[in-house]
């Protein structure tokens, strides 16, 4: 554990500490040796936990989100190259130094077995994250998206911090083993349902759950490229890790999971259509987020050893899909300085490679097999069919408008007239191919060896 | 008195159902008043001046590489800042949002719990047959 926090901290003074022309190699390289470090996570063991110390432990369900976060460090360092090129160079290693801080609390969140150190880090990653978009996001909606992002999450926090307290009153220990092994202290009356939902709400705001999911479409589309990918990829996986670590440690008895499944399966369907009538290319794939995300809430809810693991494989899947769509999207922005959707259309002649991109991101964004997006996506519809046979309207209709607007967005880029006032488009550089090989590869390789990410206890 | 002549074939020609009365049969496009003439020459002077910027930035030697279209700005504008401010609450925009937002999720709920007790009183009475058995 400390073999991968401890080069994760001392990143911080390389980038301070580093000349100048050295500044992104040496930072990329060295995050990417961390993610190679952090792969040893996956080897299969017989413990229930890894790397056992007095905090942390990791299983099944931890094990691909913290190799998905330590594989992000390389990539969002990579893909926030272009947009900084004209910063003065104190102004660059802030910004990678902001990316940085973010990584020790996204591991230790993953990582924890205590519930208060899960909680705070979990409100630490929102703190960089603030920074990121409103210092260096692009437009003057920046201001709000923060404040959105910042008090929503809060505010749902807040009763979350006091169930945990008063789980801690009642049971004497946070630990989540040791809350296992004790008899569920959720006693069935108004405490237990209102202790139920304070335990959700935090992480049903971080996922997010359709009513609350304001917040997300502003932050996604005004955080700079770095700040997309990690919102996306590893913040919204946050909440549906704490979901699935909530709902395993207490069973909800009673009908909570009726208001929440129907809104996460509702939501699927609303965002899904909401996506067909976007004019601002991010803000489909953010919409798109909350479809996926509702998906796995949905999932988490039902509580079954299938939904569990869809649950696990959509979260990593959506994880790369979406920040794979985010560094596409901000190719188009970096060549035209807008996000508008028929804007920049007809890319295929005059980017063809960067098409084939665009082109594999959204086959497995609308869950084609054999990707994983679609076993996942399966694996859920068909847990939820078991539950309840009429799940599967929603389901069907949700992933049929995903397939939609997935090639909506794909034709709407890339097919069509190239649009006459742009006169110029730099070309695709390495670092964008390489970023989207990055992004890609541990998609297609998955497909080879899904059980690596399944929560399935080996 | 006497009937005039009979209407020309364009003049009996008029609007019904299915068809509106295109512009060429209107005698209003030929008979404008100066009102009107006036404001389709504002029209014009609008679009014209629209046109020369456009085309000044397209045929400039070193040109830039988005043209910019003040219309599209606009309409994104519209339609993704400025919803809300312009939102107001009356009440055909609450019925609209309890029967389309709120409606279906206590619908669905509904169906849900009423799926899920019908299946548990099975259960319950040992009637539920497991679709995969394990046997």
């Amino acid at each position: 554990m400390l073999k991968v926090i401890f080069p994760m901290i001392m990143l911080i003074p390389m980038t301070l500490l580093s000349p100048q022309k050295l500044l992104w190699p040496n930072t990329t390289m060295h995050s990417l040796l961390i993610a190679t470090l952090s792969l040893h996570w996956l080897l299969p063991t017989y413990h229930p936990y890894k790397n056992l110390t007095q905090w942390t432990g990791i299983d099944q369900i931890s094990s691909p989100l913290l190799v998905l976060s330590c594989w992000l460090l390389p990539l969002m360092i990579m893909a926030s190259q272009n947009h900084l090129q004209h910063e003065p160079p104190m102004r660059k290693r802030t910004f990678i130094m902001t990316m940085i801080a973010i990584q020790p609390f996204i591991i230790l969140a993953f990582s924890t077995t205590e519930l208060m150190l899960f909680y705070i880090s979990f409100e630490a990653t929102l703190i960089p994250t603030l920074i990121l978009i409103t210092r260096w996001g692009n437009q003057p909606e920046r201001l709000s998206a923060g404040i959105y992002l910042l008090f929503y999450t809060l505010i749902s926090s807040l009763p979350l911090l006091i169930t945990i307290l008063y789980l801690h009153t009642q049971t004497g220990t946070l630990h989540l083993t040791m809350i296992k092994l004790n008899s569920s202290t959720i006693p069935a009356s108004w405490t237990g349902t209102l202790s139920s939902i304070a335990l959700l709400t935090a992480f049903m705001v971080k996922a997010p759950l359709y009513g609350l999911h304001l917040w997300l479409p502003k932050a996604h589309v005004e955080a700079p490229i770095a700040g997309s990918m990690l919102l996306a990829a590893l913040l919204l996986k946050l909440g549906g890790y704490g979901i699935m670590r909530i709902t395993l440690l207490n069973p909800t008895l009673n009908y909570l999971h009726y208001p929440f499944l129907t809104l996460a399966l509702w939501g699927a369907l609303m965002t899904s259509s909401i996506c067909l009538r976007q004019t601002d290319l991010k803000s489909l794939i953010a919409y798109s987020s909350v479809s996926h995300m509702g998906l796995v809430i949905a999932a988490c809810m039902i509580q079954t050893h299938w939904s569990f693991s869809g649950a696990m494989i959509l979260m990593i899947s959506h994880g790369l899909t979406s920040s794979m769509l985010f560094c596409l999207a901000n190719t188009n922005y970096e060549r035209t300085h807008s996000r508008i959707l028929i804007l920049t259309r007809g890319l295929q002649p005059l980017l063809p490679l960067m098409a084939t991109w665009w082109l594999l991101a959204n086959l497995t964004n609308m869950a084609l097999p054999p990707t994983t997006n679609l076993m996942a996506e399966l694996t859920i519809m068909i847990a939820l069919f078991n539950w309840s046979t009429f799940t599967i309207t929603l389901t069907g209709v949700a992933i049929l408008l995903t397939a939609s607007y997935t090639l909506f967005m794909l034709l709407m880029t890339q097919r069509g007239a190239t649009p006459t006032h742009i006169t110029s488009i730099q070309n695709s550089t390495t670092r964008e191919h390489l970023l989207m090989t990055l992004h890609i590869l541990p998609l297609l390789l998955l497909i080879l060896k899904p059980e690596l990410m399944s929560g399935i206890p080996t | 008195m006497a009937a005039g002549p009979r209407p020309t074939a364009a003049e009996a020609y008029r609007p019904n159902r299915f068809v509106s009365l295109p512009a060429e049969l209107d005698p209003a496009t030929f008979d404008a008043s100066p009102e009107k003439r006036r404001a389709e020459a504002e029209r014009l002077a609008i679009r014209a001046r629209l046109k020369r910027q456009y085309q000044l930035q397209l045929n400039n030697p070193n040109p830039p590489a988005i043209i910019e279209d003040p219309a599209l700005l606009r309409w994104a504008y519209a339609r993704t800042q400025n919803v809300y401010p312009t939102f107001r609450p009356t009440p055909k925009t609450s019925f609209l949002g309890a029967l389309f937002a709120v409606g279906p999720i206590l619908f669905w709920i509904a169906v849900f719990k009423a799926d899920r007790d019908r299946k548990e009183k099975l259960i319950q009475e040992g009637k539920y047959e497991r679709p995969f058995s394990v046997f």
